[in-house]
């Protein structure tokens, strides 16, 4: 499974010759992207540097998401599951037997890809769709949930500890606090998730992914086998996840059950998604720029309001409150998403 | 070739806010005398931020009382300000709160309730080598890994845990109370995992059986008739709970509603039993319940000083949370005063080795931090809902009232 997640320079290369405008044009931009948020760090305070983390984590699991649920048609309601796998995965082969969580990383990938794959070929075998396929997401993710509360090998409810180093260590993802390099290795992960995106999205599986979201009978009827190529983003979508789940542990050098399977796991890869435009390369990305930074900034501004708003000093929640009107707004009067509903008008 | 320049621009711009978070009062602390910045973190919004914010205000006037009394005279008199995080109860919201003060000047921390939040706090305050004074946070394993930065003020769970069952024990012996048998219903999570697993480590050594433990979630539980059906349906003598205040309370009302044939609810480390608030939101539910916890000192003169003038101040009561919370920025005041010194590593070892005496807190003595970092002297008390007033019953010599037991005539 993990294999799929690479796109081998070759079939990059034959990509391009074959749809020069879209893919070339999408790499070019995501190139120019990656350089120019580069240097964000050298320019943003120090105590923003968390909040552009965060961030990134989110923007990995949305465009993760996207894969299965905007180009795929999959509605999953249950990426905690995908997140948490990876995340645990990286934790438990780490503190049990020392190993890197580079290989954490790609093995928690492959599990999770394979589970993925397990939950959605059930899902579609019993003709589970819509609504009642995001259902099944979501109580695979809180049956995740549930068994690794009750998992000794998992600390039960006690979660993981990723231990201290004495020292800095690329083999072992882990560096001073406040280190660059924090922010650096999601960019690049982030820069990879969406590359993987771009790929897929413009080759052979992904046309007939997005023909099968669009008419699974028709697309069926041409003689594209519909569950194999439903499989492949789901496939990929989950590793891309798992990802950030792996690099979460490493960050935040703790995993636990709420942190890797809650609920609001799932939703934090869904969101950005929604507010950026579902279906498209850019959504996500655009969503999590738009959501990773809400609360700190609506907090940051809490704490120092102008004169004018004197009255708002100390109240908390305020952000969770702009989250829900942003979020009704956007459904409202962007249903397609920031950047959805921008293309769309361009188009027009 | 617009196009590009439109999507390229828009991504950039989106993607720029990523790193627009507002951070104001960079300005304050650092390494002038005039002030002194200890950062606080507890969960001010979401389904805690009531809890939370009360701790809030008690840390926040334990920094008015000591400015008021002239600040910090070894470093000339210098002020102590507040520098207050959100963790909105979330690990990784409290982690990167933490790195913010630390950024903007804190050169202590004190916090925050949760006990996972806390464990990521702790690795923060661990690397950047800053101080973490804990005022409420149960689980154990918060100082087992070897932090030379994170201090505890209350007991961890399993001596909350382990003398939670002692004390039950000791009550049934002293009424003649048989107990054999408990239920335990507690939160899902380190904290109540934590003192779960003390508690029956302890009472089966001492031939009591634990015959059913019941977990449950404390998001988006709003009944507790099921936990509270399945734990009696062992037939146990007591029902032993654990968790935060409103999850507590439906268990409370629950036990109430199906009025079972046991001879007592006992609350250890609950954020309910012992609050104040409690009789009253629980009403008749809250009748003899007893719960085993830290306590703030209900024989103090301080104590109720402080707690008079707070309750004046935020219009309601101070529990033992918001306690512990003034407690833990005194212990900073204390170690500040002692060093002389802003720097974190020296304040650190000034903790380190403080003892604090006249603690907030009905503890064995002094505060006093072992090599772990936990508060040698911390320990719990029983008390018990009585004529809706919650009473100090057990250890005896501290006690303001006599124990019911059984709690029930039923």
């Amino acid at each position: 499974m993990t294999a799929l997640g690479v796109a081998a320079p070759e079939r990059l290369a034959d990509l391009k010759r074959r749809l020069p405008t879209g893919a070339r044009l999408h790499f070019s931009v995501l190139a120019l992207v990656l350089v120019v948020m580069a240097f964000l760090p050298l320019v943003v305070p120090e105590s923003a540097l968390p909040v552009a983390i965060r961030t990134l984590v989110f923007a990995i699991m949305a465009v993760g998401w996207n894969l299965m649920s905007g180009y795929g048609g999959m509605f999953s309601f249950g990426h905690a599951a995908f997140f948490g796998v990876g995340a645990y995965t990286n934790a438990y082969l780490l503190t049990a037997f020392g190993v890197s969580p580079w290989i954490g990383m790609i093995v928690g990938a492959g599990l999770s890809a394979g589970v993925g794959v397990l939950i959605a070929y059930l899902c579609l075998k019993y003709k589970l769709a819509g609504s009642y396929f995001a259902l099944a997401t979501f109580a695979f993710a809180q049956m995740f949930l549930l068994v690794t509360l009750n998992m000794e090998f998992l600390n039960k409810s006690e979660g993981i500890n990723i231990p201290l180093l004495p020292e800095e260590s690329w083999s072992m993802l882990q560096f001073d606090q406040g280190s660059l390099y924090y922010y650096w290795i999601p960019l690049v992960l982030l820069g990879v998730a969406v590359a993987v995106s771009i790929s897929f999205v413009y080759s052979r599986p992904g046309q007939f992914a997005q023909a099968i979201r669009d008419d699974p009978t028709a697309a069926e009827s041409l003689g594209i086998k519909v569950m194999k190529y439903r499989l492949i983003p789901v496939a990929l979508s989950c590793a891309v996840t798992a990802v950030a789940g792996a690099f979460y542990t490493q960050y935040y050098l703790f995993i636990g059950p709420d942190q890797a399977f809650g609920l609001h796991v799932s939703t934090d890869a869904i969101i950005p998604a929604v507010i950026g435009g579902i279906g498209t390369i850019w959504g996500p990305l655009i969503g999590a720029a738009v959501i990773g930074p809400l609360s700190a900034v609506v907090a940051g501004f809490l704490r120092d309001p102008p004169p004018f708003l004197e009255f708002l000093y100390g109240t908390s929640g305020l952000d969770i409150a702009i989250y829900a009107i942003l979020l009704i707004l956007i459904v409202v009067f962007l249903p397609k998403g920031i950047y959805g509903t921008i293309r769309e008008r361009r188009r027009k | 070739m617009k196009k590009h320049t439109l999507v390229v621009v828009a991504v950039a711009v989106a993607l720029g806010m990523s790193g627009c978070s507002g951070t104001s009062n960079v300005a304050a602390g650092g390494d002038s005398v005039d002030s002194v910045t200890i950062g606080s973190i507890h969960p001010l919004s979401g389904s805690l931020s009531g809890v939370g914010g009360l701790m809030n205000a008690g840390a926040k006037m334990a920094v008015a009382d000591i400015n008021e009394a002239g600040g910090i005279e070894s470093l000339g008199g210098a002020t102590l300000v507040l520098n207050e995080g959100d963790s909105q109860g979330k690990a990784e919201i409290g982690q990167s709160e933490a790195q913010r003060l630390i950024s903007e000047g804190a050169v202590a921390l004190i916090g925050t309730y949760q006990s996972d939040v806390t464990q990521n706090v702790a690795s923060v305050a661990e690397r950047a080598k800053v101080p973490l004074v804990i005022d409420v946070a149960v689980d154990d394993k918060i100082l087992e890994q070897g932090y030379s930065y994170s201090f505890r003020i209350q007991p961890d769970a399993t001596s909350m845990g382990a003398s939670g069952a002692r004390s039950l024990i000791a009550m049934g012996e002293a009424t003649g109370t048989e107990i054999d048998t408990v239920a335990y219903i507690h939160i899902e999570g380190a904290f109540g995992g934590s003192v779960f697993e003390a508690f029956k480590t302890e009472a089966e050594a001492t031939g009591i059986t634990v015959a059913d433990e019941i977990t449950y979630s404390g998001a988006n539980f709003s009944d507790a008739t099921t936990q509270v059906t399945q734990a009696l349906a062992s037939d146990p003598d007591v029902i032993v709970v654990t968790g935060y205040f409103p999850d507590n309370l439906l268990i409370a009302e629950a036990v109430n509603a199906l009025k079972p044939d046991i001879k007592a609810v006992f609350g250890i480390a609950s954020g309910a039993y012992d609050d104040n608030s409690f009789p009253a939101a629980a009403g008749e539910a809250a009748s003899n319940i007893l719960s085993a916890n830290y306590h703030y000192s209900a024989t103090s003169d301080r104590v109720a000083d402080i707690r008079t003038r707070f309750e004046a101040a935020n219009g309601e009561s101070m529990e033992t949370a918001s306690m512990l919370s003034y407690q833990a920025v005194e212990v900073i005041a204390a170690a500040l005063e002692e060093s002389g010194s802003v720097d974190p590593e020296v304040l650190r070892d000034a903790i380190s080795a403080l003892s604090l005496t006249d603690p907030l807190l009905e503890f064995n003595g002094p505060i006093e931090f072992d090599e772990n970092g936990q508060n040698i002297n911390a320990t719990v008390v029983v008390m018990q809902v009585q004529d809706g007033a919650v009473e100090q019953v057990f250890p005896t010599e501290i006690a303001t009232k006599e124990a019911i037991l059984p709690a029930f005539s039923r």
